[in-house]
């Protein structure tokens, strides 16, 4: 399987591209200037984080080409997840609460990308940003005390956004869900 | 999953393709060098030059064990006494990122020089992934200048060589461990040493004072790990604070300096939470740091994790 993480800069874009090598993906990193094409033997995507506003930028490289056009499924990450919101029609901003490192979430709803995971869990974060309104396509997955769109999906498309970061060590079931989504590439 | 034995087998034939002649190696006796020049000398043999500069901002006893450590190993080692040179240029230097890029580029001056002298154009070093994630460019933001990335003069002279590069500090000691070499468990050690344990501006006396308190930190967890008190934690040490406050010593009023201990848990440094040690092992180092060093009258636990902290203070 060939996944693309697609680089925005963040401090653990190398860790998705990890966590995909150890599951056995033959995964690459991409600058997110990356026309389509040269993707097209993708079986999935994932958008990494970025620096701070990075998820608010009128553009991000050519991630509207991504979301638009690409057949396959896609994760977005943190500023991957804020820009995925923003180009469907959501709303981002500067959260009033910012969370880094050690936070709960609860699944709200056992998609696809939640199977086999407890229904509160520990994940890490490190945002400034985040998502305060869903674009209208989509449902919300997860949420934690001060950030409620901690995951969320299309309605119709494998599309997927998550706002903690499931690629680093100490996000307790970050495997799980990478394997989830990956199921939906197969 | 990683595969140590593959992984050697192609950075070996990696470093043969890249470097032509001969090349000098970075070594601080760290794991991460360690490794880098165990496959440079694989590959390379006598055409490697191992290169430890002792800046004077190393640990305790460090200086012998890299000799003794290099002593066993087919290459050609040296050693540079440059711990005047290191100092002299930090003095009156307060900023976190100035002292790390001005130690990286004495670095490569030094190594610059020894290449000349040894008519190598290449520099192999042991930079591994959160080295130059975190050094940032480009679109990624700069938490700290690693001294063998960040740090680099743009107009160095050496063709840089970096077999570890995509792998992280667990799969460099699963690397270590598959060479046996006797590094493999050693707790990470800053590039920039002690120097980035001294918050704002360096001096003899507080390095003397921070490589004290970091010797016993890392005897007392050391010991509590080895009778089985607690699981080894991912790195330990000490931290001198600009910050002095009121004791008292035998009936008489101190002002002395603060150290703050610093323990956590990690797999790959790219997160990273604080070790929950047990009080009393927290005591002894405490009494321990205050008794031995007359300069200190206090002590503090970091209890923060990463992110939003680093795991060295600087």
């Amino acid at each position: 399987m060939k996944v693309y993480v697609i680089d925005n800069g963040g401090q653990w874009t190398h860790r998705e591209w990890r966590t995909l090598r150890y599951l056995d993906v033959d995964a690459e990193i991409v600058a997110n200037t990356t026309p389509l094409e040269k993707l097209n033997d993708a079986d999935a995507l994932v958008l990494s984080g970025g620096a701070p506003r990075i998820g608010l930028e009128e553009r991000l490289g050519n991630t509207d080409e991504y979301l638009q056009h690409a057949p396959c499924p896609i994760l977005g990450i943190c500023a991957g997840h804020q820009y995925m919101a923003r180009f469907f029609g959501g709303e981002c901003e500067e959260a009033k609460v910012p969370e880094y490192g050690k936070v709960e979430i609860e699944v709200v709803e056992r998609d696809v990308l939640f199977v086999n995971v407890p229904e509160k869990m520990i994940v890490w974060e490190s945002h400034n940003d985040e998502v305060i309104r869903m674009p209208p396509d989509f449902v919300l997955l997860a949420s934690s005390e001060n950030c409620t769109v901690q995951a969320m999906r299309h309605k119709r498309r494998p599309l997927f956004g998550v706002q903690f970061h499931p690629e680093v060590e100490h996000t307790r079931f970050g495997k799980e869900i990478f394997m989830n989504f990956l199921q939906e590439a197969r | 999953m990683f595969d140590a034995a593959s992984f050697v087998e192609k950075a070996v034939d990696d470093v043969k393709k890249q470097v032509k002649g001969k090349a000098v190696i970075a070594v601080s006796g760290g794991v991460d060098s360690t490794v880098a020049a165990k496959i440079g000398s694989m590959a390379l043999g006598e055409n490697l030059v191992a290169v430890y500069v002792d800046t004077g901002l190393m640990r305790k006893g460090e200086s012998e064990f890299v000799n003794r450590l290099y002593g066993g190993m087919p290459l050609r080692f040296i050693l540079v006494d440059a711990k005047e040179e290191f100092l002299d240029a930090l003095r009156g230097v307060v900023d976190p990122e100035e002292k790390r890029k001005i130690i990286g580029e004495k670095f490569i001056r030094l190594f610059e020089r020894v290449a000349r002298e040894e008519n190598a154009s290449y520099l192999i070093q042991g930079t591994i992934a959160p080295d130059w994630i975190e050094s940032g460019g480009e679109l990624r933001d700069t938490i700290k200048s690693h001294h063998n990335v960040g740090g680099l003069p743009t107009d160095m002279a050496l063709t840089v060589v970096e077999p570890l590069r995509h792998i992280y500090k667990d799969e460099v000691r699963e690397v270590a461990r598959y060479l046996k070499l006797a590094v493999a468990e050693r707790q990470p050690f800053p590039g920039p040493g002690l120097a980035v344990r001294i918050l704002e501006e360096i001096d003899e006396e507080k390095v003397d004072i921070v490589r004290r308190a970091c010797a016993v930190v890392e005897e007392e967890i050391d010991a509590a790990w080895k009778s089985g008190m607690i699981e080894k934690p991912w790195q330990y040490f000490a931290v001198l604070l600009p910050v002095r406050s009121v004791g008292v010593r035998g009936d008489v009023r101190a002002y002395g300096y603060t150290i703050a201990i610093r323990s956590v848990d990690s797999v790959d440094a790219m997160t990273a939470v604080y070790s929950k040690l047990p009080h009393e092992l927290l005591e002894k180092m405490a009494t321990r740091i205050t008794n031995e060093i007359r300069e200190v009258n206090r002590v503090v636990y970091d209890i923060s994790d990463k992110p939003p902290a680093t795991i060295e203070w600087e």
